[in-house]
């Protein structure tokens, strides 16, 4: 994607923050993929200050080490990174064109509620905070559908059952 | 997003998701959501306001043990920067339906 494509999806994103009534048009001209499959449901079998809990986020947020998200691809990018709870707060990156993070740039928790959640398993409200979670960057469209479904929500999945995690919150962008 | 959450509903894992775009996810169709009418980029409220950001962590947790339909949504009630968070009441101990 050209650096002027790019820069009017932030243009578009900031917009549509400020005044969302704009937004509107944007989300009738995109169609989310339905899988016409019946809803999954399992539902939870232990109490809530008996559970480990995960986050999962849409919002485009990495460890600055990591490998920013490609937004040169129109389609998006499916893949994802595995955050580490003790250390995001003071070490991330948003990358993610196509909404206006600066607000979360200012206090991650409105993305991705990680101090929120401490103090709960703090207060002994939540059992356990899961040491990873995960990210990506939403906006997945067209061929990257069928490896975000088929791949790597997939690989999340496994990765998130082998960290003994039993529930999960997700939060988009 | 409710892609990913329904693939790990699919593994097993309870989930919930907040959502921004109601329209979305009606038609994706994830387990469990709590929808909030605020600005992109904000899902849990406004930088520094820990205790609206607290609030939707909790009433989303909250869906996740109330919701008995597949597929709900529930809307929360808290106006973009006009809600007084002071007057919250926050769910007791959350369990499973029919105990533990």
């Amino acid at each position: 994607m050209s650096i002027t494509s790019r820069l009017k999806n932030r243009l578009i994103a900031k917009v549509i923050t400020r005044y969302p009534g704009l937004a509107q048009r944007f989300i009738t001209a995109y169609e989310p993929w339905e899988s016409g499959e019946p809803i999954p449901w399992t539902p939870p079998r232990k109490p809530l200050k008996a559970c480990k809990l995960a986050l999962v986020t849409t919002s485009g947020v990495h460890h600055v080490s990591q490998t920013p998200f490609d937004m040169q691809d129109s389609e998006g990018d499916p893949s994802f990174r595995v955050i580490d709870g003790a250390t995001i707060g003071e070490d991330y990156r948003i990358t993610h064109d196509y909404y206006d993070h600066s607000d979360a740039e200012k206090d991650l928790n409105i993305v991705l509620p990680i101090d929120r959640l401490r103090e709960l398993q703090q207060e002994g409200v939540i059992g356990q905070l899961a040491e990873s979670h995960y990210s990506f960057m939403g906006h997945i469209d067209g061929r990257h559908i069928a490896t975000l479904i088929g791949t790597t929500a997939r690989q999340v999945a496994d990765r998130l059952r082998r960290d003994g995690v039993d529930l999960v919150l997700l939060t988009p962008a | 997003m409710g892609l990913i959450q329904r693939e790990i509903e699919k593994a097993g894992i309870p989930t919930v998701g907040v959502s921004i775009i109601r329209e979305y996810s009606e038609k994706v169709q994830p387990p469990r959501t709590v929808f909030v009418k605020w600005p992109f980029g904000h899902p849990l409220g406004e930088p520094g306001n820990a205790r609206q950001q607290r609030t939707v962590v909790l009433e989303a947790l909250k869906a996740l043990y109330t919701i008995s339909t597949p597929g709900e949504i529930i809307t929360l009630p808290f106006r973009w920067r006009r809600h007084d968070y002071s007057a919250y009441v926050e769910p007791g101990p959350l369990v499973p339906r029919g105990g533990e």
